[in-house]
C-alpha cells in the first residue's frame, strides 16, 4: 500500500526532504514505518524518544495501524507561538 | 454562548499580522472585555542575541489543530468570539509571531479563555521554529504534544 510520510523541523534536515510518497510492503503500523527509516538513515534512530506521530492530521500513537492512501508525519516537539 | 464558529478567525500567514482588524473583529455590542495576547520575537534566546526567526508549520494540521482550541474556547468558557493567528516564514526581532483575541461580555472569562488558547497552542499545534544566531541556527527546544498511548482511537481511512 501506497502512504504519504511528512518530516518536520530538525527531521526535516535529517532526513533531508519534507515529503515523501512510499510503496509499503513491510510496515503495518507507525513504529514500523519509523524503524524502514531509521533502517536507511541510523541517525533517525536518536529522535524517536522525542517525536509524537500524527496519522492524516491527528496525534496517533505508534502502533496506529496504516491504511492505503494514510497521510502519516513525524512531529519532533513544537515550538510555536 | 450560541456564537456560531463560522464568526471565528483561524489563520496561518506569510505576512505580518493585522493586529487592529483582528480586535475589531471580535468586537460586538454585546461584549465588554476584549483579551488579546500578542507574542512577538525576543532579541534574546538562552543569553544568545538572535538574528531572526523562522516558522514552519504542518499546516493542514496546524490549522485544525488551532480550530480545535476554539471549540474547546467555546465549550469552557462565556466568551464571544475568538481569533487566533500564526504569522510563518522569517520573522525580524519584535515582529509578531502569534496574535489572539478573545471577546466576552464580561472579562473574566475572556482572560481566562486567552491564557487557555496561548498555552494550548505552545503544547499541541505542529508548528516549530528557527533561530538564527551570529554564528549558527538551531531549532528551538520545543514541548511534546501529550502523545496517545494506544490504538483504540485508530479508524480506517474512510
Amino acid at each position: 500500500m501506497r502512504v504519504k510520510v511528512l518530516f518536520f523541523g530538525r527531521l526535516k534536515d535529517v532526513v533531508g526532504h519534507s515529503e515523501e510518497s512510499l510503496e509499503v510492503l513491510q510496515a503495518s503500523t507507525i513504529e514500523q514505518l519509523f524503524a524502514l527509516h531509521t533502517e536507511r538513515m541510523p541517525e533517525l534512530a536518536k529522535y524517536r524518544s522525542s517525536l509524537v506521530a500524527s496519522r492524516n492530521q491527528e496525534f496517533a500513537s505508534w502502533d496506529t495501524p496504516l491504511h492505503a492512501g494514510d497521510e502519516i508525519a513525524f512531529l519532533p516537539p513544537v515550538s510555536g507561538g | 454562548m450560541t456564537t456560531p464558529l463560522d464568526d471565528d478567525i483561524f489563520l496561518l500567514v506569510h505576512e505580518p499580522i493585522d493586529l487592529p482588524h483582528l480586535v475589531r473583529h471580535v468586537r460586538a455590542p454585546t461584549d465588554g472585555a476584549i483579551v488579546t495576547f500578542d507574542g512577538f520575537v525576543r532579541n534574546l534566546s538562552h543569553n544568545r542575541s538572535t538574528l531572526y526567526l523562522d516558522y514552519e508549520a504542518y499546516e493542514s494540521m496546524a490549522l485544525a489543530k488551532m480550530r480545535e482550541i476554539g471549540q474547546q474556547l467555546h465549550a469552557k468558557y462565556a466568551i464571544h468570539r475568538v481569533a487566533i493567528v500564526h504569522r510563518l516564514g522569517r520573522l525580524e526581532i519584535g515582529e509578531t509571531s502569534v496574535f489572539i483575541a478573545v471577546s466576552a461580555p464580561h472579562r473574566a472569562a475572556a482572560f481566562e479563555a486567552c491564557r487557555y488558547a496561548i498555552d494550548t497552542l505552545k503544547r499541541t499545534v505542529p508548528i516549530w521554529k528557527k533561530e538564527y544566531f551570529e554564528d549558527g541556527a538551531v531549532w528551538a527546544e520545543g514541548e511534546l504534544p501529550p502523545a496517545p498511548v494506544a490504538t483504540p482511537r485508530a479508524k480506517p481511512a474512510s
